[in-house]
């Protein structure tokens, strides 16, 4: 190819890119002018908010003491952190085992284990909240955080066992059989030197985790749904709700960011396990 | 290795007795539930009286129910376009090495990280205002009065902005699926097309587009999954006109505004019963139509 059709074809390369990075752009640019200018809203005053002069007059910290204080969002928070961290560490504790004699035991009924774990894939969280809203409160559990803990950990059992499945599978079997001739039993064998090896992928999953029990919103609204158990989200859909009637709208983006800064946060430092999160599994958020 | 029963009960024990608690045993009383009466949803099982089909019968003669499964109809369809279209281009535009490509990638993403309900503010409150908001802003600033004017937040258009807001908050995930999927696709394959002359878009339509319709098929059912629990943004944006059969089930089961008389568990269960039916038949039908021969890549 000679040197001047080089030039041309490179040309017409970035040509052809040009659109791209125009969208690309567009599309992002927006979702950081959205998140800054929330941001920004949120440290000034409703009035500034209104004539477009944000943060005109200083920073407010004074909407944040109300968002966490008056509004309970610091409580909220609390408890979103009391749901999601012992979940969060519940959930490995019984997938990892269970993806682990799945994917390299061979026994009867493995297939059928693995069929059900891609039908529980499937089951919508408005098949499981009845019956359960009915033993829960029979149980009289329904005052206590246990009752999202416990279904946090539960539903999650189909997709953490599928994504540590593989892990384990790639897991070389000499392991194992040198551990049986030291006379380590499975279990041994199992946590101290099987879980070691797929510990990329148990960080992976449990950010992954980590990130959708944070944001969960449905079955925390029917079983946490008292001003002491709320989570971030319910909290916020109450708070909006009752500051649109008094006009507050430096408190409600105030409120607004306290939600979404957390996981913003963890993902800015951990994209890259989030996203591998997503494309390694690649079957359910 | 020994594999002794005890300790395959050990390891999958406790995995085993939380999917009967909470995913067998749930979808069994739940699909009894929608064939019987009872007062509460926690009525215990002798207080319920046997109703046959009468609960689904009521549920379809419910206008607001049929409202909420023709809205989630036209959302799947349509933000399903749109979300998985837009996903497939980004996609293929940042699997071309373009300067700050991870960067890229990571940012249409992280609307994924951001709670549902906080999405749904964020465009509510802030993009659709009509005084101070985003959309007004800009439009104003272009000169293009017209579309400054529009009413985002009217009765009428509602439901489109929702699906803006819902399109904005998935593209990122489907999208990282997808480029996931290009780059497992050999270099070869595109370094032939283009010494045979193969341009971008028959590259893309001859080469990427075969190579990722398993992916694609698969982006089509977990989509039809996603949409049918469609839930928080509906709550957050809450008109009839964003009604959808997940709000209108909760409703029936806890009625935060309409009165206690519309309490109905049976209506409810029947209700979660043709919801998750109608994402099972559409999957099935979708995988089915998407089922062709896999290519060796």
């Amino acid at each position: 190819m000679s040197r001047k059709r080089k030039i041309i074809s490179g040309l017409k390369k970035e040509m052809l890119r040009l659109p791209g990075y125009l969208l690309v752009i567009v599309w992002v640019g927006f979702t950081f002018f959205m998140i800054g200018w929330i941001i920004l809203a949120s440290f000034s005053t409703t009035r500034e908010i209104f004539t477009g002069d944000l943060l005109a007059s200083g920073l407010h910290v004074s909407n944040y003491v109300k968002a966490f204080i008056t509004n309970k969002g610091l409580r909220n928070l609390m408890n979103s952190v009391i749901y999601t961290v012992p979940s969060c560490v519940l959930i490995i504790l019984v997938c990892a085992p269970a993806a682990y004699c799945i994917s390299r035991f061979a026994f009867r009924g493995n297939g059928l284990l693995q069929k059900l774990i891609l039908i529980g894939l499937a089951i919508p969280g408005i098949m499981i909240i009845m019956p359960m809203f009915s033993i829960i409160s029979t149980l009289n559990l329904s005052g206590s955080h246990f009752t999202l803990i416990f279904l946090y950990t539960a539903t999650s059992v189909p997709y953490s066992t599928f994504f540590l499945m593989p892990f384990f599978a790639g897991v070389s079997t000499t392991y194992e059989d040198a551990a049986a001739i030291d006379g380590c039993g499975p279990v041994r064998c199992f946590w101290h030197i099987m879980f070691p090896l797929v510990q990329p992928a148990i960080v992976t999953i449990t950010i992954f985790n980590f990130i959708s029990k944070w944001n969960e919103y449905f079955m925390a609204l029917v079983f946490a749904n008292k001003s002491e158990l709320r989570p971030i989200g319910v909290g916020l859909y109450q708070i909006v709700t009752s500051m649109m009637n008094s006009g507050d709208w430096a408190g409600m983006f105030a409120s607004v960011v306290i939600v979404f800064v957390p996981t913003v946060v963890i993902y800015a430092f951990l994209s890259d396990k989030i996203i591998s999160g997503v494309t390694a599994g690649g079957v359910k958020g | 290795m020994k594999q002794t029963k005890r300790s395959i009960a050990i390891f999958l024990g406790p995995a085993a007795l939380l999917y009967v608690l909470v995913f067998f045993y749930p979808v069994v009383r739940t699909t009894m539930m929608s064939f019987f009466e009872m007062r509460g949803i926690s009525s215990p099982m002798k207080e319920w009286t046997f109703a046959g089909l009468k609960n689904f019968n009521k549920l379809f003669h419910t206008q607001l129910f049929l409202i909420s499964m023709k809205n989630i109809g036209k959302i799947w369809l349509y933000t399903g376009i749109a979300t998985l279209g837009f996903a497939l281009l980004l996609a293929l535009i940042l699997t071309q090495g373009l300067k700050f490509q991870k960067f890229f990638r990571a940012s249409v993403y992280l609307p994924n990280v951001i709670a549902a309900v906080a999405i749904g503010y964020m465009w509510l409150l802030y993009v659709f205002n009509n005084k101070f908001g985003l959309l007004t802003t800009l439009f104003k600033l272009l000169g293009w009065e017209k579309m400054a004017q529009f009413q985002w937040l009217s009765g009428n258009n509602m439901f489109l902005s929702m699906c803006i807001a819902y399109v904005f908050s998935n593209t990122g995930y489907f999208m990282m699926m997808y480029i996931a999927a290009m780059e497992n696709i050999s270099r070869d394959y595109y370094d032939s097309a283009h010494i045979e002359g193969a341009n971008v878009f028959q590259r893309f339509l001859y080469i990427t587009l075969p190579l990722i319709k398993g992916v694609l098929g698969m982006s089509a059912v977990l989509w039809t999954t996603r949409t049918i629990g469609f839930f928080a943004l509906a709550q957050v944006f809450s008109n009839t006109s964003t009604f959808t059969p997940m709000l209108y089930t909760y409703r029936t089961l806890f009625a935060t505004e309409a009165g206690s008389e519309s309490v109905n568990p049976g209506v409810a269960a029947a209700s979660a019963v043709v919801m998750t039916l109608t994402a099972v038949i559409v999957s099935q039908g979708l995988k089915h139509l998407i089922k062709t021969e896999n290519y060796e890549i």
